[in-house]
């Protein structure tokens, strides 16, 4: 277990609530990286983020046999990204992060032609060990 | 061996992707990609990424090899992930931006429907110059589509063991 924490500043939390799907990567203990889309990623507080986990996935078991993760959040308005080290903590099934996570996944869903397929069945709680801002240069017409 | 259905859509019409490779601790990093090809043989493929996005990939790639591509088609969420050994690397030659502007011609053509105040320079910017091609043997293929069946292996078939 990692002993690092980092804080996620204020100005990430509109770009978490973006709608705009995020990137994970997780690691089994055998040693193969593994890539996924996620729809959601829920700030918890200033050092804890929460992932959805709506299907028995391989990151679902990465995480639980490899606890580190990396997740890239997108701002496209702001030309910047922002790369966040994790490590899984514990998975909630009830409770107010599950509730209000519940209801997001739905939204999405409902925006995104998801409905039914989207569906929550935890929310894992994961501490922040590391905060990265990207920025990338606007488009010059090359 | 990449099936043909998948070189089509990877060639036509998935427009975003992204990578993951991992270090000696098993510690995962990811790697935005801004463009994509499979290999004339249909064993490998070659993915381009920006240099904002290479810290710590050759290191990992050297040290273990272990490289996944996730390619997505947005918005139908149509999306596959190759699993397999890094090659080798090098500079974006011709042809690789050759690619790399189709994809992003095909990726802000789909983002401009759903987005129809966003000024269309921010997708261009999006789908960033690559500074490095980086070539990989698949020996994996996933299907990653979102729902049940997100996660089924399709290269190798099910029954056949694993590299």
């Amino acid at each position: 277990m990692s002993t690092a924490t980092a804080r996620l500043p204020a100005e990430i939390r509109p770009v978490l609530d973006n709608g705009i799907p995020a990137v994970m990567v997780t690691c089994s203990a055998d040693g193969k990286p593994n890539v996924t889309v996620i729809s959601q990623v829920y700030y918890v507080d200033d050092t804890h983020a929460a992932l959805s986990f709506q299907f028995f996935s391989k990151t679902i078991r990465n995480v639980r046999e490899n606890p580190r993760a990396y997740v890239c959040v997108v701002d496209i308005a702001g030309h910047t990204q922002w790369i966040l080290e994790l490590e899984f903590q514990r998975s909630e099934t009830e409770g107010a992060i599950f509730d209000a996570m519940e209801m997001q996944i739905e939204a999405i869903a409902s925006a995104t032609g998801m409905s039914g397929i989207f569906k929550l069945r935890a929310a894992d709680i994961y501490h922040v060990l590391s905060v990265e801002k990207i920025t990338y240069p606007e488009w010059s017409g090359s | 061996m990449i099936p043909g259905k998948i070189v089509r859509f990877v060639e036509e019409y998935a427009n975003v992707a992204f990578a993951g490779t991992r270090n000696k601790h098993l510690v995962p990093y990811g790697h935005r990609v801004s463009g994509w090809r499979v290999g004339s043989d249909q064993r490998t493929m070659i993915a381009l990424i920006p240099s904002q996005f290479t810290p710590r990939l050759i290191e990992s790639l050297e040290d273990n090899g272990e490289f996944a591509l996730t390619v997505e088609e947005f918005p139908s969420h149509e999306t596959y992930q190759f699993k397999g050994r890094y090659l080798r690397h090098r500079p974006p030659d011709r042809e690789d931006l050759e690619i790399l502007q189709t994809i992003r011609t095909r990726f802000v053509k789909s983002m401009r429907p759903l987005y129809t105040n966003a000024p269309e320079s921010i997708w261009h910017a999006f789908i960033m110059n690559p500074s490095l091609a980086v070539e990989f043997e698949v020996f994996e293929i996933y299907l990653q589509t979102p729902g049940p069946g997100a996660g089924t292996r399709l290269v190798p078939p099910p029954e056949e063991p694993a590299r």
